[in-house]
C-alpha cells in the first residue's frame, strides 16, 4: 500500500466519521434547534470532507460538496434562512454526499446527473441571496504551497503601521483592526500553515504583520516541532467586520489564541497601549450582538467579559485590561469548568458555546484501532476466562488447605480477568446512537410518504451494545419503524376523531437491563387489527382453522414468516410485512422480540439482545456421555421430568402440558442418537422459546449449572451440523456443543419416529 | 496440491531439481496397511484424548477437540474407508493437518516414519474400487511397501451428507 492509499483509507474513515457528524448535526437542526454552533460544525464538516477530496482529485465529490458547502456558508452567515426547506434540502444532500463519498471509495464514478437537481437546488438557494462571492477564492485553496508572502505585504506593513493610528479618534469609523495570534502547537500538527491564513487575511483590506518571538531558545535546545512565534497583524479596511476577520481563523479556531481588536474603538486614554484580549469562541462569531459588543469602550468590554450581563454594566466595578487579557486565554475558558478553575456564574454561556466549538480540540482522546486487533484481544481474554476457571476447578479442598497463597493468587487472577473482559467488552461498544441517528430521517421520509405527521422521540442513546450488535441492528430497526409510520399511526383525521392529537408518535428507547438491551419501538397508533390478523393467518394456514389463540398469540402472528409476502395483508390496519426478517435477525445475533399492542392506543415492539456476541450466558446440560451448552437467553424454565404432564401425539411424538400450553417435546438424547441410559424419572425438562412465543421442550439427562462461554466456530474448520448452533470449550479443556434451540424447532420433528 | 508441487518443478535451477523432485510424507499406519500425506500439510501430531461427538454426522467423523482454542474435527481415517470405526486408545494418535483453510484431525493407529521418496515412483491408484480412486492421490513404493497417498480435500469432504 503506499502512502497515498494509506492517506485515502484515513480520509474515508474520516469521511464516515464526518458524514455521521453531519447526521447527527441535521438530527438536531431538524428539532428546530436552529443554532449557529451546530450549523458552524456541519459547514465544518462539509468543508473537510471537501477539503481531502480535493487533495486527492476526487472531482465530482469536491463539485458537489462545494455545492453543499457554499449554500451552508450563506446560511451560516444569515443570507439563507434555514427553513424546513433548507433542512430538508441538507438532509437529502448528506445522503448524496455519502453516495459521493462511497463513490470515490470505490472508485464506480456516479451517474452525471446524480444528485444534479440538489446541486441546482443548492446553487440556486445560495446565488439568489449571495452577497459576494468573495469566499469561493478561499474555498478553492486546498494545497498548501509555499510562497513568500512577498514583498507587497512587507511594504504594507510599513505603510499601515499601527502606530499611526494610535491616536485616531474614538469616532472614527474607517477600520483598523489589530490580531494577535498565537498558534498552539496542535495548529501545526495539523497541518496548518500560518501563512496560509495571512494570505487571506491580506485579502481583506492592508495588513501588516508582526512576528514576535517568545523565547526563541538556543539552537541546541530548538524543538522542530516547538511554538516560538506569535504574530500581531494589523489590518486596515473600511467595511471590515470582525466575523469577516474571524472567518479566516475559522478553521483554525481552539488550535490558538486570538483576539481581534478594533483600534478606532480605543478611548484614547493613555492605558490604551495594553492589547485587551478579548477571548471570544468562533461560535460566537454569528452573535448578532457582536458589533454593539465591539462598539463598547474596552473598560466595557472587560467589565462585561468578567460579569457577562450587559444589564450589570452600569454596576459594574471596572476591571483592569491587564487582568482581563490575562485571565481569559481562550483555552482557560474551554477548559474551566473541568480544570475546575474558578468562573464567574455569569460568563457560562460564553464557557458552553467555547466547548462546543472546541470539542475536538479538547474533547476525549481516541485512536483508532482495526477492530480485527480488537477481535484478536476479545478472543484471547476468552482463552484467559477459560483457563482461570480451569484453574480454580483444579482446586480441591487438599490444594486449599494446602497452598492458601497459591488460593489467594488465583482469587486475584479471577478478578483482574473478569475486569479484564468487563473492559475489552467495553472496547467494542458502541452508543446505539449511531443507529438511532438514522431513524430522524426515516421517519421524516415516511411521514412525507404516508401524508402523516409523525414526531419521532429518542431515549437512552447513549446506550451501550457491542459493534457487532449495532451493525445487525440497522436493517430490524428500520422495518420495525417502517411499519409503526405505515400501519400502526393512523392518518391525521382518524387521530383526531379518535380524539387523539393529530401528530402520530414514535418512541424509540435503548435500556440497559441486565445482561440484555431493552430496545423498545413504541407508536400511539391504532394497534394490531387482531380479528384481520388471525382471519388472514387461518386463511393462509398460519393457524389452524380450530385454534384459538390468545390475544398475545395473535400479536406474535405478524412475526410469522407466511405474513410477510401476502399484499392483501399490507392494507390492513394492523403489521405484517417483513416482520418475519426482523425477527430471524434479531434471532441471529441471539435476541428476542415481544409484541404488546393495545387496540385504539398503540403497539410497543420489545427487542431484547443480549450485551454481546463473544460471552454467552448458558446452562450446562448432560446428555448421554455428553455435555451440551443451552444460551441461557432462550430458557423459560426447568422442570424435572417426573412432575411434568406428557402426553402422546399421532406421530408418535411427545408433548407437553405445561400451564396451559401444550409443548412439543424433543429428547436430546434421541435426536442427537447419544446413547441416554438415564432413568426417565430422574431426567429434567428445559423449556425453551424458540420462535416468538413459541416454545419446545428439550429432555436432558442433568442440568450440571450456569457458566459463562466463548462461542467457538465449528464453521471455521468444520461445516455446519444440524441443530447445534456452535461450540465452546469448557474449563477442563474439552469441547462442548451449544444447542440450536431454533434449529431443533425448525428440523423434522418426526425424524427421529423414522 | 499436486499441481502446485508439480510448478516447483518448472523451476531452473538444475541442481535444486533432485531436491524438489523429492517427497517428503508423513506415514502411518492403519491397521496392517501404511498410508502417507506430505509433511508439509502436518501440523502436529498428537495422542489421542477423546473428541466430543458431533450428532447428524457421517460416522467417520469422531467428534471435535479443542486445539488451544479452535475447535478442530477429527477424522477416523479406518471408517472412512470403510473398515469400521476404530476403537481408538492411549496409543493412537490424531494427525493434526490443514486442508485447504481449515484444521483437521484424522485418527490413525500410529505414526511410523517420515518417508523420502520421489515424485517420479508416484504410481496411479489402479481403476477399479471407487473408494480408493476416490480417497488416493496416488500410490508410492517405499522399502517393498506399498503406501497410499492419502487425498485429504476427499477425506474431510461431504462429512455432513445424508447421515
Amino acid at each position: 500500500m503506499s502512502d497515498l492509499d494509506e492517506f485515502k483509507v484515513t480520509y474515508f474513515d474520516e469521511c464516515s466519521e464526518l458524514l455521521g457528524e453531519l447526521e447527527e448535526i441535521f438530527a438536531v437542526i431538524e428539532l428546530g434547534d436552529r443554532d449557529s454552533a451546530r450549523i458552524n460544525a456541519a459547514f465544518r464538516a462539509v468543508h473537510s470532507i471537501k477539503g481531502g477530496a480535493g487533495a486527492f482529485g476526487f472531482s465530482a465529490l469536491v463539485e458537489f460538496a462545494h455545492g453543499y458547502e457554499t449554500l451552508m456558508d450563506q446560511v451560516r452567515d444569515g443570507r439563507v434562512s434555514m427553513s424546513d426547506d433548507v433542512v430538508t434540502l441538507c438532509i437529502r444532500a448528506n445522503d448524496l454526499l455519502a453516495d459521493f463519498v462511497g463513490a470515490a471509495r470505490s472508485d464506480a464514478p456516479l451517474a452525471a446527473e446524480h444528485g444534479l437537481a440538489e446541486k441546482l437546488q443548492m446553487a440556486a438557494l445560495a446565488e439568489g441571496q449571495a452577497i459576494d462571492g468573495e469566499l469561493d477564492d478561499f474555498d478553492f485553496d486546498f494545497t498548501p504551497i509555499a510562497v513568500d508572502l512577498g514583498k507587497d505585504e512587507a511594504e504594507t506593513k510599513i505603510e499601515v503601521h499601527t502606530d499611526q493610528f494610535a491616536d485616531a479618534p474614538s469616532t472614527d469609523l474607517d477600520g483598523q483592526w489589530e490580531i494577535s495570534f498565537r498558534p498552539h502547537a496542535a495548529l501545526y500538527a495539523r497541518a496548518n500553515d500560518p501563512l496560509l491564513l495571512f494570505r487571506e487575511l491580506a485579502a481583506l483590506g492592508h495588513m501588516s504583520v508582526q512576528a514576535q518571538m517568545l523565547d526563541l531558545p538556543p539552537l541546541a535546545d530548538f524543538e522542530p516541532f516547538g511554538v516560538y512565534c506569535l504574530w500581531t497583524i494589523s489590518l486596515v479596511s473600511p467595511d471590515l467586520t470582525e466575523a469577516m476577520i474571524r472567518e479566516v481563523f475559522e478553521f483554525v479556531e481552539g488550535d490558538c489564541d486570538i483576539s481581534v481588536v478594533r483600534l478606532g474603538e480605543q478611548t484614547g486614554t493613555g492605558e490604551n497601549d495594553v492589547t485587551v484580549q478579548v477571548a471570544i469562541s468562533a461560535t460566537d462569531v454569528l452573535d448578532p450582538n457582536i458589533n454593539d459588543f465591539l462598539m463598547l469602550s474596552d473598560d466595557e468590554i472587560g467589565a462585561m467579559i468578567e460579569f457577562g450581563e450587559p444589564d450589570d454594566l452600569r454596576e459594574a466595578p471596572l476591571v483592569g485590561q491587564e487582568t482581563v487579557g490575562a485571565s481569559i486565554p481562550q483555552e482557560a475558558i474551554a477548559a474551566g469548568p473541568e480544570a475546575g478553575i474558578p468562573e464567574p456564574t455569569s460568563a457560562k454561556p460564553i464557557v458552553e458555546l467555547a466547548d462546543e466549538g472546541d470539542r475536538r480540540a479538547v474533547g476525549v482522546q481516541s485512536i483508532r484501532v482495526d477492530l480485527e486487533k480488537v477481535d484478536r484481544v476479545v478472543n484471547m481474554v476468552g482463552e484467559l476466562v477459560i483457563t482461570q476457571s480451569m484453574l480454580t476447578q483444579q482446586m480441591d479442598e487438599t490444594l486449599r488447605t494446602q497452598y492458601t497463597e497459591l488460593v489467594r493468587g488465583l482469587e486475584v487472577l479471577a478478578q483482574t480477568t473478569r475486569g479484564l473482559q468487563d473492559s475489552v467488552m467495553a472496547i467494542r461498544a458502541q452508543p446505539v446512537k449511531s443507529v438511532f441517528s438514522r431513524m430522524p430521517r426515516l421517519v421524516r421520509e415516511l411521514g412525507l410518504k404516508t401524508g402523516k405527521t409523525i414526531k419521532l422521540e429518542m431515549v437512552g442513546e447513549a446506550t451501550e451494545i457491542d459493534k457487532t450488535v449495532i451493525e445487525q441492528l440497522s436493517d430490524p430497526l428500520t422495518h420495525m419503524i417502517r411499519n409503526s409510520a405505515d400501519h400502526g399511526i393512523e392518518s391525521g383525521a382518524v387521530r383526531l376523531a379518535a380524539g387523539k392529537p393529530e401528530a402520530g408518535t414514535i418512541r424509540l428507547g435503548a435500556e440497559q437491563a441486565g445482561g440484555n438491551i431493552l430496545i423498545t419501538i413504541e407508536d400511539d397508533g391504532a394497534g394490531i387489527n387482531r380479528e384481520r390478523v388471525l382471519q388472514v393467518a387461518r386463511s393462509r394456514g398460519v393457524v389452524a382453522p380450530d385454534a384459538d389463540p390468545t390475544d398475545e398469540q395473535i400479536d406474535q402472528l405478524i412475526f410469522a414468516p407466511g405474513f410477510s409476502t401476502a399484499e392483501a395483508v399490507s392494507d390492513i390496519s394492523g403489521r405484517g410485512v417483513g416482520m418475519d426478517v426482523v425477527l430471524s435477525n434479531i434471532r441471529k445475533i441471539g435476541g428476542s422480540v415481544n409484541v404488546r399492542s393495545r387496540p385504539g392506543r398503540g403497539t410497543r415492539m420489545t427487542l431484547r439482545l443480549p450485551l454481546t456476541l463473544a460471552v454467552l450466558d448458558v446452562m450446562l446440560v448432560q446428555v448421554g456421555q455428553s455435555r451440551y451448552v443451552v444460551p441461557l437467553s432462550s430458557i423459560v424454565e426447568t422442570i424435572q421430568c417426573s412432575r411434568a404432564a406428557f402426553s402422546r401425539v399421532p406421530s408418535g411424538g411427545q408433548v407437553l402440558h405445561v400451564r396451559g400450553e401444550y409443548v412439543q417435546v424433543i429428547d436430546l438424547a434421541e435426536r442427537f442418537e447419544l446413547d441416554g441410559a438415564r432413568d426417565a424419572e430422574s431426567r429434567f425438562l428445559v423449556l425453551c422459546e424458540a420462535e416468538g412465543s413459541h416454545k419446545i421442550a428439550l429432555i436432558v439427562d442433568d442440568i450440571m449449572g450456569q457458566q459463562q462461554v466463548v462461542i467457538k466456530s465449528l464453521e471455521e474448520n468444520f461445516e455446519r451440523v444440524e441443530g447445534i448452533a456452535g461450540g465452546t470449550i469448557l474449563g477442563d479443556g474439552n469441547v462442548a456443543l451449544i444447542v440450536d434451540v431454533q434449529g431443533l424447532k425448525a428440523s423434522d420433528p418426526h425424524r427421529t419416529a423414522a | 496440491m499436486m499441481e502446485a508441487l508439480d510448478m516447483r518443478d518448472d523451476a531452473v535451477d538444475q541442481s535444486a531439481i533432485a531436491a524438489q523432485n523429492a517427497l517428503q510424507l508423513i506415514a502411518f499406519s492403519i491397521g496392517e496397511q501404511t498410508y502417507g500425506v506430505e509433511i508439509t500439510t502436518v501440523r502436529e501430531i498428537r495422542a489421542w484424548n477423546g473428541a466430543t461427538p458431533l450428532p447428524n454426522t457421517r460416522d467417520y467423523v469422531r467428534g471435535v477437540i479443542n486445539l488451544r482454542g479452535t475447535i478442530v474435527p477429527i477424522f477416523d481415517l479406518r471408517a472412512r474407508f470403510g473398515d469400521g470405526k476404530t476403537t481408538p486408545t492411549k496409543n493412537h494418535v490424531v494427525v493434526v493437518m490443514s486442508v485447504g483453510n481449515k484444521w483437521v484431525g484424522i485418527l490413525v493407529d500410529a505414526v511410523s516414519d517420515i518417508l523420502t521418496v520421489s515424485r517420479d515412483d508416484i504410481h496411479n491408484v489402479p481403476e477399479g474400487n471407487s473408494i480408493d480412486t476416490e480417497l488416493l492421490n496416488g500410490i508410492v513404493t517405499h522399502e517393498g511397501r506399498m503406501v497410499g497417498l492419502i487425498d485429504l480435500l476427499a477425506v474431510v469432504s461431504s462429512a455432513r451428507a445424508d447421515a
